[in-house]
C-alpha cells in the first residue's frame, strides 16, 4: 500500500511544481487569436545586440555535436575582462536561476532558514521549500524591501539572504547607504545575494554596484542575467560573481556543462558591443513607462512604476479574470496574486505598437472609452 | 496536528473483531475528552460499518482500519478491497439484508449504519480498492452571548487568526450578524472553531480595529488538490468602515494563499459583504433548509493565470458548457463524450456525501452501471426522505466516462447548476436535484 508519495521528504510532497505558460501557439489557440503581444515575462522586444544576433546566425549546426566549455571558459574571460575581476570570480549558470539553486544547495541544508521578502521575484522562496529550507519572508515597507526587517529576520538558522535590487515587481530599489548600513548591521551572519536582474535598466548614481560591493565584503554574492536587458531569454544565460572563496564553494554544487554553446557564444558576443543596445533599450524602456503612466493615470487606476522594464498596476477586477480577458484581444500580462498582490498586474515595457494595443485591449475589457 | 491520536489496525474481515474496535473507538474517546453520547455514536459507527464491510470483505482478507481523535472529533477509516459480486452491495442506500441482521427488513446499508454519524463518504481507490470515512463531532457549549464592541475605530488590518480567545469571540460575533446558511456550523459553538484553526484543518484571518477589536473574519478550507472553500468575508464594522474591512480580509486571505499550491478558491456560502471586484461569480444554487428556498451565488476567484484544459463534453451539455466558458472567457478544448451505449456492469456505484447538519447530500458516481438511472434516483428518493434536500451531483469533465453520463441524470431530474473551474482533477460540474414540482 505504500504509495510512491509516500516515501519522498514532506518538503517535497508538499512542493506543488510551477506550471509555466502554455506555448504562445497553443495559448493562441485557446484564446482564439492570430497574435500575441507577450507582456508577461520581462524580456527585451529589441532582442539582443547586434553582435550577439551575428553570432547566433553565424553558428555552424555541426557544432551542436559538440560539448560546450564545461564552465563557461571564454565567456567568463569576457566578463571578467569586462568588470575587471577574475575568471575565478564567476559562475556561469542555465539561467540566473540555475544559480539560486547552486547557492542554496551550497550554503543550507534541511532545516536551515534564508531571509526574503514576502512579495518578491519566487524563485529563492521556492528552492528554498523544495530543499526543506524555510524561508523567512518579510513584508515590504511601503512597497520597498525592508532593510531593517530583513536584518530583525536574521537568526543563527539563516543561511543566505536573497535582496532583489530592484525588487521585480515593485521596481523599488536600495541606494548605497540602505545597502552598506544593512551589510554593516548584519555584520557577515549570512551569505548576502544581491539579485541584479535589471541592473542595466537604473541609470541613477545612487544605485549600489554590486560587483564593487563585493569587493569590500566577501559574503555577497552578485546575481545577473543575459535575459532581460540582453534579450538572450530563450537561451537561458545567468552568473553570479563573488568573491573567490564564496565562488569556490558553489562551483562545488553547481552542475558543469549546464549551458549550452550558443548561448555561451551569444552572450560573450553580447557583452562586446552593449552600449549602442543598452542605450536603445532604456529609450524604448523610458518612453513605454511614460506611456503606461499617462494610460493608468487617465483610467484612475493606481500604479508602481519603478525602475526595470515592467511597471506593476492595481486593476478593479480580479487580476486573473483581466488576464484571460486581455489574452482574448491577444494581449499577455502577468497576474500578481502569485507575487501576494491580489489584483495587481505586471506589464512589461516594450515598444510603442505594443503599448498602444495594451492600452486599446484594457479599455475595451474595462468597458472604459 | 501533533494532538492527534492516531490507531492504525489491520482487521480480519471477521464480524467477531467487531468488539476489538468499539473498544478502540470507546478509549478514543475517552483519551480525547468526548462526552458518553458521542463516544457511543463513534462506537456505533464503528461497529455498524464494521459489521457491514465484513459481508462485502472476502473473509481471507483484511480491513485497514484507521481511527483518529482529533480535538473536535473522532473519524473513523476503512480501507478495503471490496469482493466483485458485492460492489453494488455499497452504494449507501443499497438493500443488503446481511447489514441489517438486527434491522427490520428492506432497509438501506450504509446508510442505515451510518445513522450515528455526523457525516461519512465512500471513495473508489482503484480497482476493487475503497476507503469509507465516517465522522463524529465532540459537542461543544453553544456560544454565550456575545456583546459587540460599540465602536470600531480606523484604521483595519487583518492578519492570520490564531488567538484562540480571539477567535472565538469572532466566530461568535459572525454567527450573531449573519444568517447560519453563511457561516461555518462551527461558528455556533466557537469553542469548536478556535479548535479546527489550531488543527490546521481550517484557516482565518482577522480583521482588527486601530483598537486590536476583531472586526471582521474570513476563513477557508481546502475543497480539493486545487481548490479552497471560503467562508464570509464577516463583517462587524457598520457601513463604510465594513466594506474597508471586507477588503483588507480578502487582501489578507489572498496574498496567504497566492503562492500556496491552490489554484482556485471559491464559496457557495459567501456573503454579499464581499467586495466588487475581487471574485467573479459562477452563477447560482437553490439551497433550501426545511421549506424556506434562496438563490446563493457561487463565487470564484483564479489564483494564477489559466493554462487551458481539455473537458469531455456530452452533446446535452454542449449549450450550457459553451455559454458558462464564454461568460468566464476561459478557453477550453471539447472532447465529444456521448452517451455511452454499452455499461460495463450491471450495478453501478455512487459515491455519497451526507452531511446531516446542513440538509446536504453530494453524490458522484463511483462506477458505472446498467441501473445507473434507477440507482440515482433510489439515491435521491433515500436522502429526501432523511430530510437531506439539497442534493448535488459532481461531474468530473476530466473523466470521459463521468461526462458521458450526463443524460442519465437528466433522466433522473438533475439539471447544471454551474461549471466550478478546477474543482476536481480538472473542471467539474455541479447538477442540482430538482424535485418534480
Ligand atoms: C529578479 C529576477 N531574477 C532572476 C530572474 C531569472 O532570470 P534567468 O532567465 O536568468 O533565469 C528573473 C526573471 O524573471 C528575475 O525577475
Amino acid at each position: 500500500m505504500s504509495r510512491l508519495l509516500d516515501r519522498v521528504p514532506a518538503y517535497v510532497r508538499e512542493f506543488e511544481s510551477y506550471v509555466p505558460s502554455r506555448p504562445d501557439p497553443v495559448l493562441m489557440r485557446q484564446y482564439g487569436v492570430t497574435g500575441l503581444h507577450r507582456l508577461n515575462n520581462n524580456e527585451n522586444a529589441l532582442g539582443p545586440p547586434p553582435l550577439a544576433q551575428e553570432a547566433i546566425a553565424a553558428f555552424d549546426p555541426h557544432r551542436a555535436a559538440i560539448y560546450p566549455p564545461g564552465d563557461a571558459y571564454d565567456l567568463r574571460a569576457a566578463l571578467a575582462a569586462k568588470f575587471g575581476k577574475s575568471p575565478d570570480q564567476f559562475l556561469v549558470g542555465n539561467g540566473s536561476c540555475e544559480v539560486i539553486s547552486s547557492v542554496v544547495r551550497a550554503f543550507c541544508q534541511p532545516g536551515d532558514a534564508v531571509v526574503t521578502a514576502d512579495k518578491t521575484f519566487a524563485v529563492y522562496e521556492w528552492v528554498a521549500r523544495f530543499s526543506g529550507v524555510e524561508p523567512v519572508l518579510v513584508p515590504l515597507r511601503d512597497q520597498a524591501i525592508d532593510a531593517g526587517g530583513m536584518l530583525a529576520a536574521v537568526t543563527a538558522r539563516t543561511k543566505v539572504v536573497f535582496i532583489c535590487n530592484p525588487n521585480n515587481p515593485t521596481g523599488t530599489w536600495w541606494n548605497r547607504q540602505t545597502l552598506e548600513t544593512f551589510l554593516a548591521g548584519l555584520a557577515g551572519r549570512a551569505v548576502v545575494v544581491l539579485d541584479e536582474a535589471y541592473r542595466e535598466y537604473v541609470t541613477d548614481p545612487d544605485f549600489p554596484d554590486g560587483l564593487e560591493v563585493l569587493t569590500r565584503h566577501p559574503h555577497v554574492l552578485v546575481f545577473r542575467t543575459f535575459s532581460k536587458m540582453y534579450g538572450l531569454a530563450g537561451l537561458r544565460v545567468g552568473y553570479l560573481c563573488g568573491s573567490q572563496e564564496a565562488v569556490d564553494i558553489v562551483r562545488r554544487t553547481h552542475i558543469a556543462y549546464s549551458v549550452n554553446a550558443l548561448g555561451q557564444i551569444a552572450a560573450t558576443a553580447a557583452l562586446a558591443d552593449d552600449a549602442g543596445h543598452i542605450a536603445a533599450t532604456r529609450g524604448m524602456v523610458a518612453q513605454a513607462r511614460s506611456f503606461l503612466r499617462d494610460l493608468f493615470d487617465g483610467l484612475g487606476l493606481e500604479y508602481v512604476a519603478g525602475e526595470g522594464n515592467f511597471l506593476m498596476a492595481r486593476t478593479p477586477v480580479s487580476d486573473t479574470l483581466l488576464y484571460r480577458r486581455l489574452m482574448r484581444e491577444g494581449v499577455m500580462i502577468r497576474t500578481m496574486t502569485g507575487f501576494r498582490f491580489p489584483n495587481w498586474i505586471r506589464v512589461s515595457l516594450v515598444e510603442e505598437p505594443a503599448m498602444a494595443a495594451f492600452a486599446a485591449a484594457l479599455k475595451k475589457v474595462l468597458d472604459k472609452p | 496536528m501533533s494532538a492527534d491520536c492516531r490507531l492504525a489496525m489491520d482487521v480480519p474481515s471477521d464480524v467477531g473483531f467487531a468488539r476489538v474496535l468499539t473498544a478502540a473507538a470507546e478509549a478514543l474517546a475517552l483519551r480525547g475528552g468526548f462526552g458518553r453520547r458521542e463516544s457511543l455514536r463513534f462506537q456505533l459507527t464503528v461497529e455498524e460499518f464494521f459489521g457491514c464491510l465484513t459481508e462485502t470483505v472476502d473473509a481471507s482478507q483484511a480491513i485497514r482500519v484507521v481511527l483518529t481523535g482529533k480535538k473536535h472529533l473522532l473519524r473513523a477509516a476503512f480501507d478495503f478491497e471490496a469482493a466483485s459480486l458485492s460492489l453494488g452491495g455499497l452504494n449507501v442506500v443499497a438493500a443488503a439484508p446481511a447489514c441489517a441482521a438486527s434491522e427490520p427488513a428492506g432497509d438501506l446499508g450504509l446508510l442505515l449504519a451510518g445513522k450515528a454519524a455526523d457525516r461519512f463518504h465512500i471513495e473508489h481507490r482503484g480497482e476493487r480498492r475503497f476507503g469509507l470515512e465516517a465522522e463524529v463531532d465532540k459537542a461543544y457549549p453553544p456560544g454565550a452571548a456575545v456583546q459587540a464592541p460599540a465602536a470600531y475605530p480606523a484604521p483595519f488590518t487583518a492578519r492570520a487568526g490564531s488567538d484562540a480567545g480571539q477567535l472565538a469571540y469572532a466566530a461568535a460575533l459572525a454567527a450573531a450578524a449573519y444568517p447560519a446558511w453563511h457561516c461555518p456550523g462551527s461558528f455556533q459553538t466557537p469553542g469548536k472553531f478556535a479548535d479546527m484553526i489550531e488543527d490546521g484543518q481550517v484557516r482565518c484571518v482577522v480583521a482588527t480595529d486601530a483598537a486590536g477589536q476583531p472586526a471582521g473574519l474570513l476563513s477557508w478550507t481546502p475543497c480539493s488538490d486545487r481548490g479552497l472553500y471560503f467562508s464570509g468575508p464577516f463583517v462587524f464594522a457598520p457601513g463604510q468602515d465594513g466594506a474597508a474591512v471586507a477588503r483588507v480580509l480578502v487582501e489578507a486571505f489572498l496574498s496567504l494563499v497566492g503562492r500556496e499550491k491552490y489554484e482556485i478558491v471559491l464559496s457557495l456560502r459567501a456573503t454579499p459583504d464581499a467586495p466588487d471586484g475581487y471574485f467573479e461569480s459562477l452563477g447560482e444554487l437553490k439551497l433550501c433548509r426545511e421549506d424556506a428556498c434562496r438563490p446563493q451565488q457561487v463565487l470564484f476567484r483564479h489564483l494564477r493565470e489559466d493554462a487551458g484544459l481539455a473537458v469531455w463534453r456530452h452533446p446535452d451539455l454542449e449549450a450550457f458548457l459553451l455559454d458558462a466558458y464564454d461568460r468566464l472567457a476561459m478557453f477550453r478544448n471539447f472532447l465529444n463524450a456521448p452517451s455511452p451505449t454499452s455499461r460495463p456492469r450491471r450495478e453501478s456505484l455512487l459515491g455519497a456525501n451526507l452531511d446531516r447538519k446542513r440538509d446536504l447530500g453530494e453524490l458522484r458516481t463511483l462506477l458505472d452501471g446498467e441501473d445507473l438511472v434507477d440507482n440515482l434516483r433510489r439515491h435521491v428518493a433515500a436522502l429526501r426522505q432523511r430530510g437531506l434536500g439539497n442534493i448535488f451531483y459532481y461531474m468530473d469533465l476530466s473523466q470521459e466516462w463521468e461526462a458521458a453520463l450526463a443524460g442519465d441524470l437528466t433522466a433522473a431530474g438533475f439539471t447544471p447548476s454551474v461549471v466550478l473551474p478546477h474543482g476536481g482533477r480538472g473542471d467539474l460540474v455541479v447538477w442540482q436535484h430538482v424535485p418534480a414540482a
